[in-house]
């Protein structure tokens, strides 16, 4: 007993079993729906390699999986593939009720900025506001140029005060002093709110910091 | 008030005010989860005003903006080099090793079969620093070593590395960690104040070549009860982080423990390990 010799052998692996399923997409569609979580989840991971071809099945699979590291690889695959497909395989999911599947859709797409840029705008106008706030959680990271120039349309128009105060938040980090009379302005608009005349100070405070 | 301005670093006329740097500080934990303490101050402020010059920007508010919004996230990527500022040496961060013999294998042989290998990777192994130092805290500091057999595999994705760490000939200054005793039962001196590991504790340490985000040639790399992964999640970016924690994931036997660098957290990533914390160690555990 003790270290084991490597005597210039590789390491030892795992003994290959023997696969229920062809390593092709069909094969391993098959297996995203296997009854095994480790079956699925290198299913998902393996589909990587058929980029948007899997997206949908991917997709699909998030909708009813069960296990959390599954999730998590689906998700995964879904960030490496990236493009148009997956963002519109994944907004839909921000209007579920499933609070892991919605965080785990805004991880992904507030890193895939130009997939997401081009509907950012129509996802910071939807009527639920909660959507609007998942939209703003997705800017909390997206590193794309117009996010300060969005986070200033929802300032100057969103009517929901929540969603507004969320926004006055991302706008302390990014946001420049030619905003300051926008962002002066949200007191204006919700002069009962306290919490907002807070909110627009604290912004202030950061974004005029060192002025 | 003005914090320590006398020692901010000033170049020409660029220089970081209060303001700036906590938004970068909070920015910077953010996405990192590192957090500069104000008596870090002069650190952070001379490698924002080298990054500052370094990409052509007036001030402050032009570069954070360049590298807040950039798609590629290069030059977050060139920060974080900056700011983190990594070297190896023997027994690094010591209190893992401890908490690896006092703890972690103790559960680990909870699960194991009788006469079953216990499998540690180390990686990113470097010159050999990290997986040395484990194989020669097992052989000094845990007890039933003569009764268990252990398996280390190291692997780095740099070759030159690995030949050196197959070498097994260090500074003075990597060593410099080492208790005295230790230094002199498994090492001799060898030219140029160096010292050379002996052959038994080299040949005790199987090395590969493995770049952790490459799903092919991680595949292989299963049935691990311990993997010391420290300072290297840190250095990839977020997509990159999320395959890497999922090779973990895959590598572990289900109870498995992944230790990472005192500056990283796998919450940040992934919620499919366990934050386990152990008297002198937080680690992440793969559920049983």
């Amino acid at each position: 007993m003790g270290l084991v010799k490597a005597d210039g052998k590789p390491a030892a692996t795992s003994k290959p079993s023997p696969r229920k399923y062809t390593r092709d997409l069909t094969g391993l569609l098959a297996e995203l729906n296997d009854q095994q979580p480790k079956a699925r989840r290198w299913a998902a991971r393996d589909l990587v390699a058929y980029g948007e071809e899997a997206v949908g099945a991917l997709c699909e699979r998030l909708r009813t999986e069960p296990e959390p590291s599954v999730r998590e690889a689906l998700f995964d695959a879904l960030l490496a593939i990236g493009g148009d497909a997956v963002v519109e395989g994944l907004i839909p999911l921000l209007r579920g009720e499933d609070a892991g599947l919605r965080n785990g859709a805004v991880e992904v797409l507030g890193q895939l900025p130009e997939a997401v840029g081009p509907r950012m705008e129509v996802l910071l106008a939807d009527p639920n506001p909660d959507v609007r706030l998942f939209g703003l959680d997705i800017l909390r990271d997206l590193p794309h140029p117009e996010a300060p120039r969005w986070l200033m349309g929802v300032l100057e128009q969103d009517p929901h005060v929540n969603v507004v105060t969320v926004a006055l938040d991302r706008l302390a980090e990014v946001g420049t002093p030619e905003m300051t009379p926008a962002v002066r302005a949200v007191k204006d608009r919700f002069p009962d709110e306290p919490f907002v005349a807070f909110a627009v100070d604290t912004a202030l405070d950061r974004i005029l910091g060192g002025e | 008030m003005a914090r320590a301005a006398a020692t901010q670093p000033r170049c020409g006329e660029l220089h970081i005010t209060d303001a700036e740097f906590d938004r970068f500080r909070d920015f910077f934990y953010r996405k990192t989860g590192i957090r500069f303490e104000d008596s870090k101050r002069y650190f952070v402020d001379k490698r924002l005003i080298q990054r500052i010059e370094g990409t052509g920007h007036r001030g402050f508010r032009d570069y954070f903006a360049f590298m807040r919004f950039q798609a590629s996230g290069e030059e977050f990527q060139e920060l974080v080099n900056l700011m983190t500022v990594n070297e190896t040496y023997f027994f690094r961060e010591e209190y893992q090793l401890r908490c690896m013999v006092s703890d972690l294998l103790g559960e680990v042989l909870h699960y194991k079969r009788a006469g079953e290998t216990v499998r540690i990777w180390s990686m990113p192994c470097s010159t050999g620093e990290e997986p040395y130092s484990i194989a020669l805290y097992l052989l000094e500091y845990w007890d039933l070593i003569d009764r268990v057999d252990v398996e280390i595999v190291a692997s780095d994705i740099d070759t030159r590395a690995l030949e050196r760490a197959k070498q097994g000939l260090f500074s003075k200054r990597s060593v410099s960690h080492l208790p005295r005793w230790i230094l002199g039962k498994y090492f001799e001196p060898a030219p140029g104040g160096y010292h050379r590991l002996c052959d038994d504790l080299r040949a005790s340490v199987n090395f590969r070549r493995i770049n952790l985000c490459d799903l092919n040639e991680t595949k292989g790399m299963r049935n691990f009860d311990l993997i010391f992964c420290r300072n290297l999640l840190i250095y990839f970016d977020e997509a990159s982080q999320r395959l890497a924690v999922q090779t973990l994931y895959d590598a572990l036997n289900p109870g498995g423990f992944v230790l990472l660098g005192h500056s990283e957290s796998m919450s940040r990533i992934t919620s499919v390990f366990k934050v386990r914390r152990f008297r002198d160690a937080v680690v992440y555990q793969r559920s049983a």
